[in-house]
């Protein structure tokens, strides 16, 4: 028994039916495919319009429509809106097919009447398809109550707050001792002029004391199992050589350390610390952690100065490494950025000369914690500078290292700015290529940065050198630029040259992104699952992104990501089930010889292999319906729902309109 | 022995003949074997580009051609011809097109170019295939307390081959390292002498230059060392000029780099045109020989 | 099918293709002009030349001595953001002025280029002296003294040619050079 078909093309206004003539593909359709199953057929102005899904549904009814053929836009836009249509009415959504005689028919030709002929041999095509559409369910998997959150940041701080506060449990790992991340090392934060520790400990510390945070810091992600709803996480907590219950955060083992190192990760290689240590006064959690690559017992077997010490006996060189495994639902990726190595433009002169910093120098130098005490002071750290040069756009927006712009680095040199008014009185040079303040309070910042009497010059610095051709450069660092606004090269002395480098994604951004099944740009930040209108997700169920890990941003844009991911999070987990998409490729067992190619291929890591069976089999939860295996497979033992070789072999003959009279067409010279 | 198809180009047999008869003193000395191509024509410098694009590659991709016929690698000493050929011989390999036009004009001369040969430097020949062991080895005099700017000039470096390092190159020190001299740090090694605008714009070349100088005399250097004539004529034979158009006094000696290599190969100055510049290199010799207690022939 | 080619348009075909990106990337940063070492010569900084070649300034670009002026060294080429190759359109900017015949008074580059070209022509080597008749005559008589003071002095070490050199196939050397341009020609 033949199925019994309705067809309806759209107008779409005049974006359709202004180049291809609807009315009649639609009576050719019901005339000349009836033969295929087409019971009724017509044309409508706007078919994704109430009234047109009430056309639907009305003949789905009375006509006893057992498939519906939709030719109007892109099934990315309204496949949903007809496949809703059809359920409302009683039909099973996957027994309708949306084919597109917008995008690509009517948008990109003129000729009329080729046009036409094209839609009606796409309808055709479509028709001959859906008949060999299945009545699919969409399958149910459940939600696990548990959410991972990687990187303690301060977009994963707000994550993690947001879940804890409403009331469910948050594994949040960190793989520095502390949690805070690049925001803790800031000394103000702009536009605000907030010191950046005392608006971001609160939220520390409020992640140390939840109860339904389990904190993780020294630990990393090893292995990634599971799916959406159901994901198995094996956690590797580095050893301290601490023993926390009993480790009271006093800090006489950091006293009496006599092993001085010096800190590249929080103090950006401007101060020390010791062998142990936590990274700062307000790390959350308060444990020390020793670093055994450092430390004198570890590299010589003597010293143990700390063991000595403790009053509490919490130190314990032997600790090993411990391996957990936690269940749940979700994952929220918030691992952050790295910064761009400035060493990698020579002629901007920082690791050869001494006075030219980085950003991150220079907020270590600017915070009242720091190695300076908050001084702003050269390298001797005691000569107070007369003049400054702010070098923005270092590393981006440039070919020959990064293309992106990094976002902030504008805002952060204007910040630099203020702060060397506040505290030097200081000359105050910003080389700029824009000045770019989109945010709230960001063009007021600028306002008040020239109200200050900061110089700015228009133009990427070309080079920074301290050959002097004059007596006035004698000493100084010569910045050497062109003035764009007045067309000349100038070289204007300075004695301190910050460096605002860019953003780049983590050095392994890449790897981390394999263990949890996402993807990377070409820049090697992680990929959103739409850049304008989903930005947190990736494409892979289950998995968020919050933060610069899915590229350069402000500190208010982050604490958004961050909320956002939570509140996807949190609406899965109040479904406590979620329905994935039934389109997934499926493997023939009885035709499988084992070969394992798919395994490889799948971008998604959804395919496993049996050993005993000698077969592989597809995780319908983590298939996203690609067909890159379908293809792949020699034997053609894998086949697509929703996309079987019968519906595409189908389409092709209704898209060649074999058999059927074709008029001929006269193309428009 | 290791040979090369040598590509000397003009100067050398004019303004630069002490760069060509240390370079063939220096390779003869380490082993090196640099068989003049036969018949070879003026690259065209930069005087041609400003003219037709097309016959400026022709010119060059002449001198490929007959390198190509050798199998060996084409070496140029001077910066301006060597920056010529690699880059023509580079575009020969990507655009089949230019392959085509030239190969149809060089047709006429009896040959053909397919761009396989591998275009180097005299510099980086004696540094990479020699290698910095070897050469030690072979340092008779040591040239210690020298102090020797490194002159990389533009053309050598410049544009960027691969992603090699155009800002701050390490490798001429490197050399000058291993003749025991001691190389200078001075921020306008790689900075423009301003080239054929010595002829064509005077007044920028000589401040281009004074610059040169004014650095390398600021770090105290004894002698400046040059991988390319133009270069070296800029920077010595117009020293006096710069003095008189700014009345600065400068009085530095300017050599080529094989001309240093030769000294602490030791191959008598004599044979590597040394005393015949327009500053005196005698302050320079002085210092490397008294530095030496004894000198081999 | 367009009437006219702008000059913006006409320049970037005279920019050889493997050489970098079109000069309509330009962000105007002003990298090129903050490094190169003759810009203090120059009427106007490379980064307003390519401000104004975009502006379809024919005649302003033609008849500044900026391109004039470029040694080549490709700074500006290597550090340029947008990956544009300045050097190769300053060769491109001194060929179609050469070609239009049109650029600012007293220039000794034009002339001298020519002269070279037309050597290299008639004898397959670059020979000094020669080259002097293209750009003495611009020089003032002091200067002219001293550059003969200062060929003399190269002539007795023997640095300085006296008599010009010809490369021993030259005739077909011609056939080769006629193929691309006809002889005597510089476009």
């Amino acid at each position: 028994m033949s199925e019994r078909i309705g067809v309806y093309i759209c107008h779409c206004g005049t974006n359709i039916a202004g180049v291809v003539d609807v009315a009649s593909v639609s009576k050719w359709a019901g005339e000349e495919l009836a033969d295929e199953g087409v019971v009724i057929s017509r044309d409508y102005k706007f078919m994704c319009s109430s009234l047109g899904q009430e056309l639907i549904q009305k003949d789905i009814k009375e006509q006893k429509l057992t498939r519906v053929l939709v030719a109007a836009c892109s099934p990315h836009l309204h496949e949903k809106t007809f496949r809703n249509a059809c359920k409302g009415a009683g039909l099973n959504p996957y027994l309708c097919e949306l084919v597109s005689i917008r995008e690509q028919d009517s948008w990109v030709h003129t000729d009329k009447v080729a046009a036409t002929a094209k839609a009606k041999a796409i309808t055709s095509g479509g028709v001959a398809r859906v008949i060999h559409h299945e009545a699919l369910e969409p399958l149910l998997v459940p939600i696990h109550p548990a959410t991972l959150v990687v990187g303690g940041g301060i977009a994963g701080i707000q994550a993690a707050l947001e879940i804890a506060d409403a009331g469910f449990p948050v594994y949040l790992v960190e793989r520095e001792p502390s949690i805070g991340g690049h925001m803790a090392q800031f000394d103000k934060t702009f536009p605000t002029l907030d010191c950046s520790a005392c608006i971001l400990t609160p939220k520390m510390v409020d992640v140390g004391n939840h109860p339904n945070i389990t904190l993780l810091t020294w630990s990393e992600v090893q292995k990634v199992d599971g799916f959406v709803g159901n994901f198995a996480v094996t956690i590797k907590k580095k050893p301290r050589y601490i023993k926390t219950e009993d480790c009271t955060g006093c800090g006489i083992c950091w006293e009496k350390c006599p092993k001085k190192v010096i800190d590249n990760v929080f103090e950006a290689g401007m101060g020390n610390r010791k062998a142990v240590y936590v990274p700062f006064p307000q790390a959350v959690p308060k444990y020390p952690v020793i670093d055994d690559v450092n430390c004198t017992y570890y590299l010589k077997g003597t010293c143990k100065a700390c063991e000595k010490f403790c009053p509490t006996n919490a130190i314990d060189f032997n600790q090993k490494a411990e391996e957990i495994t936690v269940e749940v639902g979700n994952i929220i990726l918030a691992t952050g950025f790295d910064l761009f190595d400035a060493r990698r433009i020579p002629q901007y002169g920082y690791g050869t000369l001494a006075n030219v910093f980085t950003n991150l120098e220079f907020e270590r130098i600017c915070n009242a914690a720091g190695p300076t005490g908050g001084n702003i002071v050269l390298r001797d750290g005691k000569t107070v500078p007369k003049t400054v040069g702010i070098v923005h756009c270092v590393g981006s927006r440039d070919r020959n290292y990064n293309v992106y712009c990094s976002a902030i680095c504008c805002m952060q040199s204007l910040k630099f700015a203020h702060l060397v008014h506040e505290r030097t009185g200081a000359e105050v040079y910003n080389f700029y290529i824009d000045i770019r303040t989109p945010s709230k309070g960001y063009e007021e910042f600028y306002q008040r940065l020239l109200e200050e009497g900061t110089r700015f010059v228009r133009g990427k610095v070309a080079e920074v050198t301290n050959a002097a051709r004059v007596p006035e450069e004698a000493g100084k660092l010569i910045i050497q630029v062109e003035d764009t606004l007045i067309g000349k090269q100038r070289r204007i002395p300075v004695d301190m040259v910050i460096l605002s480098s860019g953003m780049q994604a983590r050095y392994d951004s890449k790897e981390v992104a394999k263990l949890f099944g996402i993807s990377c740009s070409a820049d090697a930040w992680y990929i959103e699952r739409h850049p304008k209108l989903d930005p947190v997700a990736t494409m892979t169920e289950g998995i968020y992104i919050a933060g610069c890990a899915q590229g350069p941003k402000d500190i208010p844009a982050s604490v958004a990501q961050g909320a956002a991911a939570a509140a996807r999070v949190m609406g899965k987990i109040q479904q406590k089930e979620v329905s994935l998409e039934p389109v997934r490729a499926t493997i023939n067992a009885d035709q499988c010889s084992g070969c394992r190619i798919c395994n490889n291929l799948c971008p998604f890591n959804a395919i496993l292999f049996h050993e005993d069976q000698m077969v592989s089999e597809v995780n319908p939860a983590l298939c996203q319906g690609c067909g890159t295996c379908v293809a792949g497979c020699p034997a053609g033992a894998i086949s697509g729902t929703g996309f079987s070789n019968e519906q595409i072999l189908s389409q092709i003959d209704g898209l060649l309109m074999l058999n059927r009279s074709y008029a001929t067409v006269s193309v428009e010279k | 022995m290791k040979q090369y198809a040598y590509y000397p180009g003009c100067s050398l047999e004019s303004l630069g003949k002490s760069y060509q008869v240390s370079a063939l003193e220096v390779a003869r000395s380490l082993g090196v074997e640099l068989l003049e191509i036969e018949d070879w024509n003026c690259c065209g410098a930069t005087a041609y580009f400003p003219v037709d694009e097309l016959l400026a590659y022709t010119l060059t991709a002449r001198n490929l051609a007959k390198a190509e016929k050798t199998g060996l690698d084409f070496v140029a000493p001077c910066s301006a011809c060597y920056k010529n050929a690699y880059f023509t011989n580079s575009y020969l390999q990507k655009d089949a097109d230019l392959a085509e036009h030239i190969n149809y004009a060089l047709e006429a001369d009896n040959l053909h170019v397919n761009g396989t040969s591998k275009v180097r430097h005299l510099l980086e020949v004696f540094i990479n295939d020699v290698g910095l062991e070897e050469i030690k080895d072979k340092v008779a005099n040591p040239l210690k307390g020298l102090r020797i700017a490194p002159y990389y000039g533009c053309q050598i470096l410049r544009p960027r081959k691969d992603h090699e390092n155009t800002e701050n190159p390490q490798y001429f020190e490197g050399l000058l390292t291993t003749l025991g001299a001691e190389p200078i740090e001075y921020a306008s090694k790689a900075r423009c002498c301003g080239g054929s605008l010595i002829i064509t714009n005077r007044k920028a070349a000589l401040d281009m230059v004074r610059i040169l100088l004014q650095d390398a005399v600021n770090n105290n250097a004894d002698v400046i060392a040059t991988t390319c004539p133009m270069c070296d004529v800029n920077l010595e034979v117009y020293q006096a000029q710069v003095n008189r158009e700014f009345g600065t006094h400068f009085s530095i000696p300017v050599m080529y780099f094989t001309q240093l290599m030769g000294l602490a190969l030791g191959i008598p100055p004599a044979r590597l045109g040394i005393l015949k510049e327009q500053v005196s290199s005698a302050s320079l010799l002085a210092i490397a020989q008294n530095s030496n207690q004894e000198r081999t022939l | 099918m367009v009437d006219e080619l702008s000059f913006s348009y006409e320049i970037s075909n005279l920019m050889y293709a493997t050489h970098g990106e079109p000069i309509t990337n330009c962000l105007q940063c002003g990298t090129c002009s903050g490094t190169c070492p003759a810009v203090e010569f120059m009427d106007h900084t490379p980064r307003q030349i390519i401000g104004m070649i975009r502006a379809d300034l024919k005649d302003e670009v033609l008849a500044s001595n900026t391109y004039w002026t470029c040694a080549s060294c490709y700074h500006c080429t290597v550090r340029c953001p947008a990956e544009i190759d300045i050097a190769d359109m300053m060769y491109a900017l001194k060929r179609y002025s050469m070609w239009k015949g049109s650029y600012q008074e007293n220039l000794i580059g034009p002339d001298f280029s020519e002269a070279f070209v037309k050597m290299i022509v008639n004898s397959g080597r670059s020979f000094e002296p020669l080259l002097a008749a293209a750009y003495l005559p611009r020089f003032s008589a002091r200067d002219i003294i001293q550059e003969g003071l200062m060929a003399t002095g190269l002539v007795f070490s023997g640095k300085m040619p006296l008599l010009p050199k010809k490369i021993k196939g030259l005739k077909r050397f011609q056939q080769m050079v006629k193929r691309i341009i006809p002889i005597g020609e510089t476009s």
